[in-house]
């Protein structure tokens, strides 16, 4: 099992720790609804030093970045950041990722934890012309998330000012991001052990609230973002997703193009989903339109902020919103209907 | 007070008995959102799942410590299940059951021995 440079810290506080894919990380600390309430509401901290960055940089890094993932990436501002999906060449998902542009010849790839390893494999055994660096063993990863986080982040790095939403900034100290994944103002600090250590404790001593996986987790899904395995797999192509507006087909070429136009007529589709009836839809459980089989919930959940059971789930026939599904909980049909996306 | 291997209690009132779930078992579910609650009037047989308590973050299975017939149920779960989380062994009790079997209470784990686990 690996453990972040925080460990210790969230020990401390008393954190819950789960094994999430072989790290020890905090599930939560003082309860979810009040973590989740916190974000919402005021501030919140996250450590997400599981996560990886990989540093593409040579005269033609934008363009290898375009080529490998679904989203424009060639001749976005500088300092942007784009989220795109890694796909195979049947259009399966490799992992969805935040492309941090820092200029034409510079860019990150920020992965999930659990995918790290083999998304850092997959562009280096494509790299041409271009140096393929993982960061992941010399920094961990922040995410400060919330309507109170960029005034209390500005205290410590004033620079924050200058850096619109979706736009990031190399510092001295490491790389700061103004994205996230709760869906609130927020921003991503990538930085040495020692400096992520030295900005946690800091923002302790003002009061924000640590977060764990468990409400980062009710936090995305209220927003209908994507979670790789659940929305995104092996299996699911971006274009059936939740993500699909990240996939631009009308693009010269990247990885996986022909077969996503080839899925385009008879791709699954996936949409937020509101139950009627008591119950929380896990993911796995079936859906029925009436007395047919039409897919499953690929994410559920009790959503803190509207008290209401939401779910995504993917189905084969198109749907609109409004129209009325069933889905079985514990073999118990709950009657359940499309809603548009985000959910909050 | 009697406490299972699945982290139930129970607690005697003559022929009949209160169960809930054990206060260790309520934090390590986490916030409880979400109670299907077992209808009243059923019978059960010990260890049988009779309820579901739905946390932020999953499931968890309520299994009858004792065969009997489920004689009330705890209405108030319905509209505050936090109740489990706040007072799990008094005020968050699930259901109460007329006791078919009372040997079956000799079995179960005494205070000590439940929280010693």
């Amino acid at each position: 099992m690996t453990k972040t440079a925080l460990y210790s810290a969230h020990k401390a506080l008393g954190a819950k720790i789960v094994d999430f894919h072989g790290w020890e990380m905090p599930l939560q600390y003082t309860g979810i609804l009040e973590e989740h309430k916190a974000v919402r509401e005021a501030v919140g901290v996250f450590d997400v030093s599981h996560m990886g960055r990989i540093e593409i940089s040579g005269p033609e890094a934008e363009q290898f970045i375009d080529r490998l993932t679904t989203n424009v990436i060639t001749g976005k501002k500088e300092q942007q950041a784009i989220y795109s999906v890694l796909c195979r060449k049947d259009g399966t998902s490799i992992d969805d990722v935040i492309v941090l542009r820092h200029s034409p010849v510079s860019c990150s790839v920020v992965s999930n934890a659990s995918n790290r390893e083999r998304v850092f494999q997959h562009i280096s055994s494509l790299a041409k012309k271009v140096i393929v660096t993982p960061s992941y063993m010399q920094e961990g990863i922040l995410a400060v998330q919330g309507p109170q986080s960029l005034s209390i982040v500005e205290e410590y790095f004033p620079e924050l000012k200058d850096i619109p939403s979706m736009r990031c900034l190399k510092l001295k100290q490491g790389i700061l991001s103004r994205t996230g994944y709760t869906g609130e103002k927020g921003i991503e600090l990538f930085a040495s052990f020692e400096e992520i250590e030295r900005f946690w404790k800091w923002l302790m001593s003002k009061g924000v609230k640590p977060v764990g996986l468990g409400a980062r987790d009710t936090l995305r899904l209220e927003k209908g973002y994507a979670l790789y395995g659940h929305e995104l797999s092996d299996t699911i192509a971006p274009t059936e997703s939740v993500s699909a507006w990240a996939v631009k087909l009308q693009k010269e070429t990247f990885l996986g193009k022909e077969a996503l136009i080839e899925l385009e007529k008879k791709k699954r589709h996936q949409y937020g989903v509101v139950l009627e009836d008591p119950g929380i839809a896990r993911a796995e459980c079936k859906v029925f339109k009436g007395e047919e089989p039409i897919g499953v919930v690929t994410s559920g959940t009790f959503s803190p902020s509207l008290k209401k059971s939401i779910c995504i789930v993917m189905v084969t026939p198109e749907l609109a919103v409004g129209d009325i599904i069933n889905i079985h909980i514990r073999d118990k049909p709950c009657r359940a209907h499309i809603v548009q996306l985000p959910f909050l | 007070m009697k406490y299972t291997e699945t982290h139930e209690w129970i607690e005697e009132q003559g022929s009949a008995a209160t169960v809930g779930v054990s206060d260790y078992a309520q934090k390590e579910l986490g916030d409880i959102v979400y109670i299907e609650l077992p209808q009243k009037g059923i019978q059960v047989k010990a260890g049988d799942v009779v309820c579901v308590l739905e946390s932020t973050k999953a499931a968890a299975d309520v299994y009858s410590p004792v065969s009997g017939t489920i004689s009330a149920v705890n209405e108030k779960l319905k509209e505050q299940p936090e109740l489990i989380n706040r007072s799990a062994e008094s005020e968050g009790w699930i259901y109460k059951i007329q006791v078919s079997s009372p040997q079956e209470l000799e079995k179960l784990l005494d205070k000590k021995e439940y929280y010693k686990k």
